[in-house]
């Protein structure tokens, strides 16, 4: 199992993908520093807080821009090894088909979790750089340590929603199909954010949960957290079965 | 007689289509057993069902004596296989490709770089495999299969690719593995002369059913021979042929008659054809091929 986990590591040299998705999820903290800017010269009157930003921050990041970044990354980790035709050469080495399916599944977590991290020191670097500039209330090393891990439950969270989207990968055997579902996904979150109704729709769920909202919408904690555990579930096991029963045609 | 593999009833089937039909396949220790097949014959598909990539409608698969449901997965330890064109990480060098496959099998340093010295890609060091040539990448494709020095090869169609000197390489390097370490080899492939100069045994698969299963000594034996006359006047030499000779196994095909029956002298013949009027413009004693004996088996055509 490590050694297969090592591998996953070896394939992503020179993978350019590990490089765009860095970039990408950057846009979040330099988005956050220009809502900072624009913030302060046109209502200068405005207070603005370091728990301001990162809970701005926490929502782009799982909602909307860490999110897309998230699903294509899986649709990579799952869709290549069809796309790149090196399943017949790696499973009659041979590989158990679920301990290569939980190796890609620890690696996801893994790279969610660092790019959650980036995200989190993003904001951390540039808010700090408009603390010198006009100053941020609460910009304490001790008080963005609290948003850290809020960050990291976040990625956990979103980690678990993300399973559907690599069954979708296997069974689409590409990228597009994931793609189209985040946009889908995506527009979901946008609309049902701001509602109470976002709290039982799973990808919204997540983010109501890691902000500690859910009591305020009136629904119950033990419901936002099955309907985010049902869509995990299902996309787990519906990509370890049809990963198992699968032809490599 | 030991078999490596040994096939009882595998059957394939997608739906209402049967891919492969209740084949029963022999590929004993030590020898090359050459596949043959057209495309959509089901030899691909056969192969996948060993290496379990492809899960068998029905029957069974013997792998080293193990079948292949068996909880223990060892005797896949000790096979090496291509299907088809080898797949492996466009980002990564070919070095860092087998790494990869020798870190999952537990293989050595040493032989990743043996592997990479007996293809003759030991100096591509810093090449990534997206921008390996077709051969490159074939070769490449036999250098994972055999990095683990294993019991049995599968190859599907492991010479694509190569240019004549490659294919000459590799067939005498798949044939020092059977005749010096008593590799197994199970092959397919297209080019029946390959086939011809590697195999100890055939089996020819046709819509899905193994049709013939024969050892290439046996075959050569009961090759028909034949002798072949070129003349102007075909219905002639075909009357007197029987008439004279009392020859009826013969075929004609154009200006052309082949004789398979070798009671009389050929010189005899051809004097009673020039007596009676007919030009002999050329006479050749002919054995059927391969490709002649895999036409007649599947009603001609390419297998291409």
């Amino acid at each position: 199992m490590l050694s297969l986990m090592v591998c996953e590591l070896m394939k992503l040299k020179r993978s350019k993908i590990a490089l765009i998705s860095i970039w990408g999820i950057m846009s979040t903290p330099g988005m956050m520093f220009i809502v900072c800017l624009q913030t302060h010269f046109e209502y200068s009157e405005r207070v603005l807080t370091l728990a301001g930003v990162y809970e701005n921050g926490l929502l782009y990041m799982m909602l909307l821009t860490n999110m897309m970044i998230y699903i294509v990354i899986t649709a990579h980790l799952f869709s290549r090894e069809y796309t790149e035709n090196t399943l017949k050469t790696i499973l009659p080495i041979p590989i158990s088909r679920n301990k290569l399916l939980m190796s890609k599944f620890f690696i996801l977590f893994l790279w969610t979790a660092i790019l959650t991290f980036l995200t989190w020191a993003g904001i951390m670097a540039l808010s700090g750089i408009y603390h010198m500039m006009f100053g941020l209330e609460g910009y304490t090393a001790s008080f963005g340590a609290v948003w850290l891990v809020k960050y990291l439950l976040g990625s956990v969270l979103i980690f678990f929603t993300l399973s559907p989207f690599a069954y979708i990968s296997i069974k689409t055997k590409g990228f597009v199909a994931p793609v189209i579902a985040s946009a889908v996904i995506v527009m979901g979150s946008a609309a049902l954010c701001n509602q109470n109704i976002g709290a039982i729709y799973p990808w919204t769920a997540t983010y109501f949960l890691a902000v500690g909202k859910v009591q305020s919408t009136g629904y119950p904690v033990f419901l936002v957290v099955f309907m985010i555990g049902i869509v995990s579930a299902a996309g787990f096991l519906l990509t370890f079965y049809h990963f198992e029963k699968e032809d490599l045609k | 007689m030991e078999h490596m593999i040994e096939t009882q009833n595998l059957t394939k089937r997608y739906g209402t289509v049967i891919v492969v039909d209740h084949i029963n396949m022999h590929v004993p220790k030590g020898k090359i057993y050459g596949l043959l097949g057209r495309n959509g014959a089901g030899k691909t598909t056969t192969m996948k069902m060993m290496l379990q990539l492809v899960h068998p409608t029905e029957g069974t698969v013997r792998l080293l004596g193990h079948d292949y449901r068996d909880e223990s997965k060892a005797p896949y330890e000790k096979i090496g296989s291509i299907i088809e064109t080898p797949g492996f990480y466009s980002n990564l060098t070919g070095y860092e490709n087998l790494k990869i496959i020798s870190m999952l099998r537990g293989g050595s340093e040493k032989n990743i770089q043996e592997a990479l010295r007996v293809v003759g890609l030991e100096k591509e060091t810093r090449k990534i495999f997206s921008d390996y040539s077709l051969g490159m990448k074939q070769r490449l494709g036999i250098a994972a299969a055999i990095m683990h020095q294993p019991d049995l090869l599968i190859l599907d169609e492991p010479i694509n690719g190569l240019d004549p000197i490659g294919i000459s390489e590799i067939r005498s390097f798949l044939l020092e593995l059977s005749h010096e370490k008593g590799t197994t080899i199970l092959i397919s492939s297209h080019v029946l002369n390959e086939i011809e100069q590697t195999a100890d045994i055939i089996g020819v698969m046709q819509k899905g059913r193994l049709i013939e299963e024969a050892n290439m000594a046996e075959f050569h034996k009961r090759n028909r021979k034949y002798l072949e006359y070129e003349v102007s006047d075909i219905k002639r030499v075909a009357k007197l042929l029987e008439k004279e000779f009392q020859i009826t196994e013969f075929t004609v095909e154009n200006n052309r008659v082949k004789i398979y029956d070798f009671s009389h002298n050929a010189g005899n013949i051809n004097k009673v054809l020039v007596e009676n009027g007919v030009i002999v413009s050329r006479i050749n004693e002919c054995e059927e091929n391969l490709e002649e004996y895999f036409s007649s088996l599947i009603g001609g055509g390419s297998i291409a």
